[in-house]
């Protein structure tokens, strides 16, 4: 053999052993037709976790739900806040298709709804398949509260199957269905998984809004037939043993989850482990020098202040654990503030950091850095302020109450529902009422559940979202709903627009 | 996120059959010269001494360096910095052989004192470039192809190749992103093709092809993205011979899927036969800013104080914050090389060490580099020959804490702007503030830089070993084997004193490792078929794999102990503070069959047919292999008769070609279905797969011409090109309800984006005397950049950072628009409140500017008297906004009173603008971003021989970025901040970047 042949040899065999079949060799997770390969409980936990950024973030349901209200406003303060018109636009009804936070909210609502189909796709355990209908309820009936149109993905493979479109009561039925299969094989227990109870808290929500979502929006009638099953729902939920807690805040403290007696659901922040962004709830309200040092945002106005008479203990208090800490009190900061030594603390303006009730849209004076009431709910923990721990509350016992005395003023049994608010009332001290009227009992819902993000669901529901106060004209009707966000209208030929956009 | 990784599933690939599976041999070795295979005979014991010296025929400045050797022996020697040379032959040599790289290789026979006029490369056909997987005579090129060669490069602290070629070549454009240390860069080569992936060329070094990533880990903390840095980092300057950039499509085709952005091929320096050599520079230089951006000092701020009637902030001092954090910086670098080597076997060994000071305190690259380089023939026949090469470096970079996207936590720079003039840095101990009186949200730069700490230690190697074997003069096999290892560990630090907000005292330590092989086959026929036609062919194929890997740990909540750093302890971070991740890229295959013909007629017409069929594992199941053909011809003119002795023109070649290019620049498993493992028990559906996602492909024409005019003093090219993209990579948005992982899709887009181009680059020997000669060149691209057909989607990019208009973006790609076109407010004045007015209140955006350049220019020219000579290189770019980010949120008016503003706001003619006005992201802030800059400047003496030691010694003084000239008002106009939204990247942003240094260097250089 020659030196030719030799090479020949060598190279044909280097030729033939390097012909490659290209295998996509992916490492970084698992492919999805071996679904096998997936445990079906860590899928689930990721569809919980989906959950976290829609409702945590300071920039997505709950500003949707509380910014677009007379509960919150966010106000550009001469430099700083401007951020593109977004918050202005919430407060003052003039989002368009193109809203940043509102396409945002839209679209991670509904990839929780994926993630929780997801779930459903992989042979789940009847309580996994219970939990996951749970998830995909709950997304599904922000879209509905929020859009009415709710695309839903059958084929979860092909991306260019495109998503059917489900509206008003089509929506409804389809939530309310996942509930009912899922409500038997739901745990009692841990509120911050699916359980039996928030499963009825989120039926409660369902059948209370019927009329909105699958009647009018504009005129939404109550049935008593709806509003018995939110009775009967509400008393299943209560017989469960929730209390009121003795200290208001202790549902939002560093410690919620052990201490509240109120809690239904919740979504877990562990640090090292899960979370969302809650520790925006108290950054976007405090202003830098105060500690936590916030982002100098959102404040509430005067129509939510006002609502409070004195020694209501909802409206402000101390925190154990925070105003030894620092100064700082929760609820609402009105006026001076202090650090944890009773000296008063100054803006950067060298101004008295001391809160004023009086907020624009537009902030261009030289108080521009403390104008509007601030609203701490949740107590930051100073040993981990970042990432909070605090469990983000979104059923708790408290509303579940007030939305039973609803349903019996909605049913003529005011005298009912008025021992109810009072009961509540009292324990939060305040004066109970003589009578129980939609308008107090709307107001009720506010002091009680302030910034928890209900407030844009109440008003639409009690007939009020379009109306006038701080810095906002009264609105028109196509207001009741966000528009469909364009970049799906253009991806998604089911959609259409929302009249009046 | 990270993730495990696990792999259950295996792509099919579309039924394939190998064209050939015959061994495939290359085309001749690249700019070896030819001669010296033939050359070998036993030497004589009788010898004789010749001496000349060795010029250059453009010219007629001296050639160093420049190989000279009798023929047939196996002896040589290399011309000094004169061009001289004395060489002792046998008594029996009749020729020399003389070659320099770039220059052709010249036979002439021996006489007394030789004067050797050698081709230069303005003109000379017979030159030899390399292209795609061989070597091809320049008068054989039919593409646009430009060369720049070492004597031409920029000069100055330059870490990476393609800043050398900055300004060079019609239609490139180089951009430095920063003025780091090491700092990465944005190169186009005929505009901007692609809205998704990378626009930046492939790089190509020594026939092996690069993936524009390195081992470096990337780094997000607190403060925002810190930028990369340039990956051509590993390869020292001073080892680079020649750098060809193929820039239409009939010459970059042979690079199939990945040529579409245009290809550099970098040429590093080889051994010649000889007496073994030592080359040696040396460089010491200072640095400071060039430019800087103007801030309030503390008078001006007092009196701008006064003027609104503030009642606060003046703490009464007078401080420059930004020249608290610069320095004068030292760069020391030196190089040594050697080599030599005979006819059976060349040589060349070569070290580098550069320390590079940054402007900024505290930052700064050390780099060690060494490269080994051999050519070596065995048998008696010589048809067996053997290449290696190999590279290794080692850097270790300081960064600065500049991020891209910093927030309202700033970074160094914005804090350094915006600190309040009238405020002591530091305590009445010495100590730095750290909680100033005016805010915590001011953060002290000196304290940033004390509290920060961010370091990147990388290692690279790229070895390759190409043996080869000629069956007859006209046949060739070569394998070519490399591989290509890099690992980079990056500690991070924040300490727990800074005053950010959330900051518990963070660190992390990050390691990422590129492993990346190539077996590559080619076949090269070469041969005067008949006295009319010369033929000359390769085939190939080519393998490919790329292996990334990165892991990392971090943590927060440190514990202090003085004098350490919290990423040598990082277990001291509690339980629930700490993070760990791994992630590995998916290993990508790329599987390749290439062709490519040059038949020439005559020398009059010129035919170029190439072919490449490319696989890759990222391409769909659908589509796993592309095929990408070019064909490109040329004429002569000038050897026609018609021109024959024509007294002006005396060479004229016209070319038009045109190619089909790919780009495949989009992350693996992009045609999958996937999970994506999140943490602990937490796992979700993370993409929608696109079993049809391929190549983006472009097609471009070219038509250009090369002449000479006025016996070669002026030559030069024209070229006219259009370039149409289409199957344009992107991620498309999905239609909801979606995986949680990612809310976009990789298709291929129904639109098409057109480049098309004008570019000219003439030079001129405008004196050519014996003792003065004097050259120069200017080169100018005219581009105009669109995208088309794209529908009524739009997609936003060049997200806007700052305090106040988070989530604001400035630029748009949407169809009849240049790419990036940016979409704003529309700025009309500042009303009688001091409130901004816009055009429809501000409710309404309009289309206001173009960010890619519509003009690029470079000009050199070199005089030589003497012993001196000087160069002076420029480059500029012109017809494009830039977007003032930093002008824009960082030193806003309404920081009156808190931070320090922008000079330009407050002035006696200016309308008086509210304390409180907001500051929307508008018209205002774009500026013209025309620039023409001095990039680099020489001086240098030819000292000559000092004794019989040192040979060739030259010293030398070169100034980089001396001025420029440009009314835009930021640090510096060549700036390209990414600023890029879910990966669409954007271009022509500046904010608070790392600024560009002005560097004076002191170089010597002799040889041994």
């Amino acid at each position: 053999m020659n030196i030719k042949q030799l090479l020949i040899l060598f190279v044909g065999a280097i030729v033939l052993a390097s012909c490659s079949k290209l295998e996509e060799k992916y490492r970084g997770g698992v492919e999805a037709v071996a679904e096998g390969g997936v445990n079906v409980a860590d899928v689930l936990q990721g569809a919980y976790n989906a959950l976290n950024n829609p409702f945590q973030d300071q920039s997505r349901f709950w500003a949707a739900s509380q910014h677009t209200t007379d509960e919150t406003i966010g106000p550009t303060r001469g430099p700083d806040w401007d951020d593109n018109g977004v918050w202005r636009v919430l407060h003052s009804h003039n989002w368009d298709a193109d809203h940043l936070f509102l396409r945002d909210t839209y679209r991670e609502l509904l990839q929780a709804q994926y993630a929780a189909s997801n779930v459903l796709a992989l042979n789940p355990s009847a309580q996994q398949a219970a939990e996951a209908k749970f998830i995909r309820a709950l997304s599904m009936w922000c879209i509905l509260d929020g859009w009415d149109q709710v695309p839903v993905r059958t084929d979860l493979d092909k991306v260019t199957v495109l998503p059917e479109v489900l509206k008003g009561k089509t929506a409804y039925d389809f939530i309310m269905k996942d509930l009912s299969e899922a409500l038997p094989n739901l745990p009692v227990g841990s509120a911050i998984k699916a359980n039996k109870d928030a499963a009825r808290a989120l039926m409660m929500k369902m059948l209370l809004n019927k009329g909105v979502y699958a009647g009018s929006r504009k005129a939404p009638t109550f049935d008593a037939a709806d509003m018995n099953q939110v009775i009967a729902l509400a008393d299943q939920i209560l017989n469960s043993g929730y209390q009121l807690d003795d200290n208001y805040f202790d549902a939002f403290g560093p410690a919620n989850s052990s201490k509240s007696k109120e809690m239904i659901y919740a979504l877990e922040n562990t640090n090292g482990l899960r979370g969302g962004n809650n520790q925006s709830r108290w950054y976007c309200t405090l202003h830098y020098n105060q500690r936590p040092s916030g982002w100098n945002g959102f404040t509430t106005v005067a129509e939510t202040y006002d609502r409070f008479e004195a020694g209501d203990k909802r409206l402000s208090a101390s925190y154990p654990g925070v105003t030894d800490v620092s100064g700082l009190k929760v609820g609402l900061l009105a006026g001076q503030q202090f650090d944890q030594n009773g000296a008063p603390l100054k803006d950067r303006k060298n101004n008295n950091l001391a809160y004023t009730k009086t907020v624009k849209l537009k902030e261009t004076g030289n108080d521009l850095e403390i104008t509007g009431i601030r609203v701490v709910k949740y107590a930051p923990d100073y040993k981990v302020e970042f990432p909070a721990e605090n469990e983000y509350v979104i059923f708790r016992a408290a509303d579940v109450w007030l939305m039973k005395a609803e349903a019996l003023l909605r049913t003529g049994r005011a005298g009912d529902g008025l021992a109810i608010v009072n009961t509540i009332r009292t324990k939060r001290g305040a004066t109970p009422f003589t009578s129980l009227t939609l308008d107090n009992l709307l107001d009720e819902r506010s002091r009680e559940l302030y910034w928890e993000g209900w407030r844009r669901n109440d008003l639409v529901r009690f007939g009020k979202f379009l109306g006038a106060w701080t810095e906002k004209p009264a609105s028109g009707e196509e207001r009741l709903l966000f528009a469909i966000p364009s970049e799906q209208l253009a991806v998604n030929p089911n959609l259409s627009q929302n009249p009046g956009y | 996120m990270l993730g495990y990784v696990k792999n259950t599933y295996f792509a099919r690939l579309k039924t394939f059959k190998p064209l050939y599976m015959t061994p495939k041999r290359l085309l001749k070795a690249m700019l070896l010269p030819v001669v010296m295979l033939f050359a070998f005979q036993v030497a004589v014991a009788q010898n004789k001494t010749v001496s000349g010296k060795v010029t250059d025929g453009k010219d007629g400045s001296p050639v160093a360096g420049a190989s000279v050797a009798a023929k047939g022996t196996t002896t040589g020697t290399s011309t000094a910095a004169d061009g001289s040379f004395q060489l002792s032959v046998p008594a029996n040599a009749k020729v020399l052989v003389v070659s320099s790289v770039g220059f052709g290789t010249l036979e002439v026979n021996i006489t007394d004192n030789m004067n050797i006029v050698l081709a230069s490369s303005g003109s000379n056909l017979n030159e030899v470039v390399v292209v795609g997987y061989g070597s091809a005579r320049k008068k054989d090129q039919t593409g646009a192809v430009a060369q720049v060669k070492a004597k031409d490069f920029n000069k100055g602290v330059l870490t990476a190749a393609d800043q050398m070629i900055q300004g060079k070549v019609a239609g490139v454009q180089v951009v430095n992103n920063s003025g780091a240390p090491g700092g990465g860069t944005t190169v186009r080569i005929r505009g901007n093709s692609s809205i998704r992936s990378s626009n930046q060329p492939l790089f190509v070094v020594d026939g092996v092809p690069l993936d524009g990533g390195n081992a470096r880990p990337g780094l997000g903390n607190n403060l925002g993205g810190i930028p990369g840095a340039n990956p051509l980092n590993f390869i020292n300057p001073n080892d680079i011979a020649s750098m060809e950039i193929l820039k239409d499509a009939s010459a970059a085709a042979i690079y199939g899927s990945r040529g579409a952005n245009g290809v550099i091929l970098i040429t590093t320096k080889k051994g010649q036969a000889g007496a073994p050599k030592i080359d040696f520079n040396a460089g010491v230089g200072v640095a400071s800013i060039m430019k800087r951006f103007e801030v309030m000092d503390g008078d001006e701020y007092r009196a701008a104080l006064t003027k609104y009637g503030a009642t606060s902030g003046n703490y009464g001092d007078n401080v420059d914050a930004l020249g608290a954090i610069l320095r004068n910086a030292v760069t020391q670098n030196y190089n040594a090389s050697v080599s030599g080597g005979n006819d059976a076997g060349k040589y060349r060994l070569s070290i580098g060490l550069t320390d590079q000071q940054g402007i900024i305190k505290e930052s700064g690259l050390k780099r060690a580099t060494a490269s080994l380089s051999g050519s070596y023939k065995f048998l008696d026949s010589k048809k067996l020959g053997l290449d290696f090469n190999l590279f290794t470096a080692q850097s270790i970079e300081n960064v600065a804490p500049i991020s891209n996207d910093a927030g309202f936590q700033g970074s160094l720079i914005g804090h350094a702007l915006q600190w309040n003039p009238t405020h002591p840095l530091r305590n009445s101990d010495g100590s730095v503030y750290v909680i100033p009186q005016f805010g915590n949200t001011s953060i002290n730069p000196l304290a940033m830089l004390e509290a920060y700490d961010d370091n990147v230690n990388t290692t690279e190697v790229l070895a390759s070993v190409s043996p080869y074997y000629k069956f007859n003069n006209n046949l060739e096999y070569r394998l070519l084997y490399s591989i290509r290892k890099g690992v980079g560990v990056r500690k991070n630090e924040i300490k727990r004193f800074l005053n950010l907000q959330g900051n518990l005292g963070s660190a992390s330590v990050g390691t990422a490792e590129q492993n990346t092989q190539q077996l590559t086959h080619t076949l090269t026929y070469n041969n005067q078929i008949t006295s009319d036609i010369n033929l000359n062919a390769v085939a190939g194929y080519e393998y490919m794999k790329y292996d990334n890997l990165s892991y990392g740990m971090g943590g927060s909540d440190f514990a202090d102990f003085a004098g350490l750093s919290y990423y040598n302890y990082l277990q001291n971070a509690p339980g629930n503070r700490r993070g760990i991740g791994s992630g590995a890229g998916p290993i990508t295959e790329l599987q390749s069959y290439f062709a490519r013909a040059v038949i020439n007629w005559q020398d009059r017409l010129v035919l170029t047919g190439t072919v490449r069929a490319d696989g890759s594992s990222k391409f769909g199941a659908n589509n796993k292999y592309g095929v990408f053909p070019s064909f490109a011809l040329a004429w002569n003119l000038s050897n026609e008769k018609f021109l024959a002795n024509n007294k002006v023109v005396n060479n004229l070649k016209v070319r038009a070609g045109w190619g089909r290019t790919g780009n495949q620049e989009f992350p693996a498993a992009a045609s999958l279905n996937r999970y994506q493992i999140n943490g602990p028990n937490d796992v979700t559906r993370s993409n929608f797969g696109n079993p049809d996602l391929t190549w983006e492909q472009s097609d471009m024409i070219n038509v250009g011409a090369d002449f000479g005019l006025f016996d070669d003093r002026v030559w030069g090219t024209i070229d006219w090109f259009q370039k149409t993209s289409t199957k344009v990579l992107f991620e498309q948005i999905v239609a909801q309800p979606g995986p949680p992982g990612s809310a976009k899709y990789w298709i291929n887009l129904p639109g098409n984006i057109l480049n098309t181009g004008f570019e000219v680059a003439v030079n001129a020997a405008l004196v050519r005397g014996k003792d003065f000669s004097w050259n120069a060149g200017i080169n100018a691209s005219f581009l105009k950049n669109e995208l088309r057909d794209f529908g009524n989607q739009f997609f936003e990019t060049g997200g806007l950072s700052g305090q106040g208009i988070s989530g604001a973006r400035a630029q748009r790609l949407v169809s009849g628009q240049p790419l990036n076109v940016f979409y704003l407010r529309q700025f009309e004045g500042i009303d009688a409140n001091g409130q901004s007015i816009y055009t429809n209140d501000g409710n309404k955006l309009f289309y206001s500017g173009n960010p890619n350049p519509t003009t690029l220019l470079g000009i050199t020219t070199d005089l030589n008297y003497k012993k001196f000579s000087a160069v002076i290189n420029m480059n500029g770019a012109f017809g494009h906004v830039i977007y003032n980010n930093t002008l824009n949120t960082v030193l806003p008016i309404g920081n009156l009173g808190t931070r320090n503003i922008a000079s330009s706001l407050v002035g006696d003619n200016k309308a008086k603008e509210a304390i409180s006005n907001a500051i929307a992201p508008s018209t205002r802030y774009l500026e013209s971003g025309n620039y023409l800059k001095l990039a680099n400047a020489t001086v240098s003496y030819n000292v000559g021989n000092i004794g019989k030691a040192f040979r060739n010694v030259n010293i030398s003084l070169t100034g980089q970025n001396l001025f420029v000239i440009t009314k835009f008002s930021g640090f510096d106009p060549e700036v390209n901040v990414d600023k890029q939204v879910d990966g669409i990247p954007s271009f022509g942003i500046e904010y608070i970047p790392y600024p560009t240094a002005r560097t004076i260097l002191l170089g010597v250089s002799f040889g041994l």
